[in-house]
């Protein structure tokens, strides 16, 4: 069943009286479950067609259909009602909150939703925290954490409310080649365990090969899209 | 309770700018609980020196003379009755009475003449009612049925008289022929009432009626309650046994321009607090803008997590508020420290006025010490909190409408 599926999607960008065009016709569909790079140079679309998925952002043209129900018509409440319940998003520079500690973060999501108690919210943040390895170091601030450790704060943020699809905005690009692996691991590992829907945009080859299925986009175009096993 | 520690925590970002915003905010409610620590103090004072020295908790009068009274005429005077006084000793909280005449005097040193008050006193009862023989501060009282008469220090003192003096007093009578009275001053009173140190001269009630040829009348009963606060009630219950031409005046009514005064500084006290704050309502409104704006990126953040505007907005506020509440803390605090060092040096109102006794239409001089009042302190508390918070209302919804893609890539 396809979670969300882009059918002619088109964004263009007004600078003065420039058009400039981001997103030209883009048509996609990705399964639930999928494990997705998005790559291509930069200024490719790679961080609009993000945006239009994790609906942050509204397309010029074409439309959008997330679990069936087409997110096109939606007002900004509506779609931050979408975001809240149903997508976990991860950012390059981790966008974590410097007074909050690990544990904070991590529960700051979960209480958006407020649908488990404080016990039920203290064990679920607790043992995502461990999963992502972070089980000693719950109560440190995000200034107390390596980067690596910050993203695995930030990817625990995004699981802890289960959501249908996960977004990351090269996650690792602020990353080294070890940390970055370590961090793709434990994404990947999420991914089977909870058959979360992952879609990440790099231009790092090494991402690239963690991917089951990769997406090349050039000029605001689909050029190459091919599944691994 | 989550967004409350957060927006604690968010407080302990920028200590400096908390604080400094914050004292903003001590400062303004530090200066409204001075200056309405002050007006507590001169208005007690100014209304217990003209209860003590001047008008009683009560007066009773004819009405026609109370409309004319400032002129001092010596029409519509009282003729003291039996049954009069019963009603007034009925009336409940009642402590004592006495009568009292006042006239229109010119009063001559030989050389000069100055307009004054001269007031007929019941000597045996005017102590009951007024604290006038407390101010003497050279010689005595008169004696009854004798020419001798008191007045102010600061009246002697223009005048050129000293205690032992002889004073002409010049006045009209109830014939409208002149009299005089070669008054020998007896006592000098420097009291806390500033115009009755310099404009009245007083003498056995007595003299002045035989003087004045209005046989016992008198101008007015001045009378003295149990309590101050039961001078309202009081009057309004008086009146419901006194017949016409006689009325029972509280002393706010014989302090009708003072109390008006003192309204309009309370509404100016209102006033002051309102423009400080609004000053202080900019620094909160410039704190929650850059920290809107350094914190840009985790607003964006936010917002991709599906956090609602009106929660980012409440967060804003909820910090604001912090603010407030450190600010209105400080505030209570130095103003309580402020009042204390208030209430135990005082403030020297000869100070203010470079030694003289000008005070601003107040019927007070010396000391004054400052009052408060707890619903003022958790008023301007309050106030500095409701001020903060909405200061905060429209950078938070400024910040928390910014565009999320914009704000998660704000550099």
């Amino acid at each position: 069943m396809s979670l969300i599926k882009l059918r002619g999607l088109e964004k263009t960008y007004q600078q003065g009286k420039i058009a400039v065009p981001a997103l030209r016709g883009i048509d996609l569909e990705v399964e639930s479950g999928e494990f997705t790079t998005i790559f291509g140079p930069s200024g490719s679309g790679k961080t609009t067609l993000l945006n239009m998925i994790g609906c942050l952002d509204k397309s010029t043209a074409g439309e959008i259909i997330f679990d069936e129900h087409s997110i096109n018509d939606l007002n900004s409440k509506e779609l931050a009602e979408v975001r809240r319940y149903n997508l976990g998003f991860i950012f390059q520079s981790y966008n974590l909150i410097p007074v909050l500690t690990a544990f904070e973060n991590v529960e700051f999501a979960i209480r958006l939703i407020e649908k488990h108690s404080k016990k039920e919210r203290r064990e679920r943040v607790m043992s995502l925290l461990e999963e992502v390895g972070l089980g000693e170091m719950a109560d440190r601030r995000p200034n107390e954490l390596s980067g690596g450790q910050k993203q695995r704060v930030a990817i625990a943020r995004a699981l802890i409310k289960e959501p249908k699809l996960v977004l990351a905005d090269e996650p690792t690009a602020n990353l080294d080649s070890e940390t970055s692996k370590e961090v793709l691991e434990l994404m990947e590992e999420m991914n089977s365990e909870l058959n979360t829907t992952f879609i990440f945009s790099t231009h790092d080859p090494q991402v690239m090969d963690y991917a089951r299925r990769l997406i090349e986009i050039k000029d605001g175009k689909i050029t190459n899209d091919q599944r691994r096993d | 309770m989550f967004f409350l520690k957060m927006a604690f925590k968010n407080l302990t970002r920028h200590k400096r700018r908390t604080l400094i915003t914050a004292l903003i905010i001590a400062f303004a409610i530090l200066i409204y609980i001075m200056t309405e620590g002050l007006m507590i103090g001169m208005t007690e004072m100014s209304f217990n020196n003209i209860i003590n020295l001047e008008s009683g908790h009560l007066q009773v009068a004819k009405k026609s003379y109370w409309e004319d009274r400032k002129e001092l005429p010596l029409d519509n005077l009282i003729s003291p009755t039996e049954e009069l006084e019963n009603k007034i000793e009925k009336t409940t909280g009642f402590k004592a009475m006495t009568k009292r005449l006042n006239f229109s005097v010119r009063l001559n040193n030989g050389i000069d003449e100055l307009p004054v008050t001269g007031v007929g006193i019941d000597l045996g009862q005017d102590r009951k009612v007024f604290r006038l023989n407390k101010y003497l501060v050279k010689g005595r009282m008169p004696r009854e049925g004798s020419s001798e008469i008191i007045m102010g220090t600061k009246l002697a003192e223009l005048m050129g008289f000293k205690n032992g003096d002889y004073a002409i007093l010049l006045f009209r009578t109830d014939e409208d022929t002149f009299n005089t009275i070669d008054g020998e001053i007896v006592g000098l009173f420097n009291t806390p009432h500033p115009s009755l140190n310099e404009s009245s001269v007083f003498l056995p009630l007595s003299t002045a009626q035989s003087r004045l040829n209005v046989e016992d009348k008198i101008s007015h009963y001045a009378i003295r309650l149990t309590e101050q606060d039961q001078a309202i009630p009081a009057a309004e219950e008086l009146n419901s046994r006194l017949k016409d031409p006689y009325h029972a005046y509280s002393w706010k009514d014989a302090a009708q321009s003072l109390v008006t005064m003192l309204e309009m500084q309370e509404i100016e006290t209102q006033v002051i607090l309102a423009i400080i704050l609004t000053l202080a309502a900019v620094g909160i409104i410039n704190t929650v803008i850059l920290s809107a704006l350094e914190r840009m990126e985790e607003l964006g953040m936010m917002k991709a997590l599906g956090m609602h505007e009106r929660e980012i907005v409440y967060t804003f506020m909820l910090e604001a508020a912090g603010i407030g509440i450190i600010g209105g803390s400080m505030g209570i605090i130095m103003g309580v420290i402020g009042l204390a060092i208030f209430n135990i040096n005082g403030i020297d109102m000869s100070a203010l006025t470079a030694g003289g006794d000008m005070t601003y239409g107040f019927p007070l001089k010396g000391t004054i010490y400052a009052g408060w009042e707890l619903n003022s302190f958790i008023f301007v508390f309050l106030y500095g909190v409701f001020i903060s918070i909405l200061a905060s209302v429209f950078p938070a919804l400024w910040a928390a409408r910014k565009d999320p893609v914009k704000a998660i890539y704000h550099r």
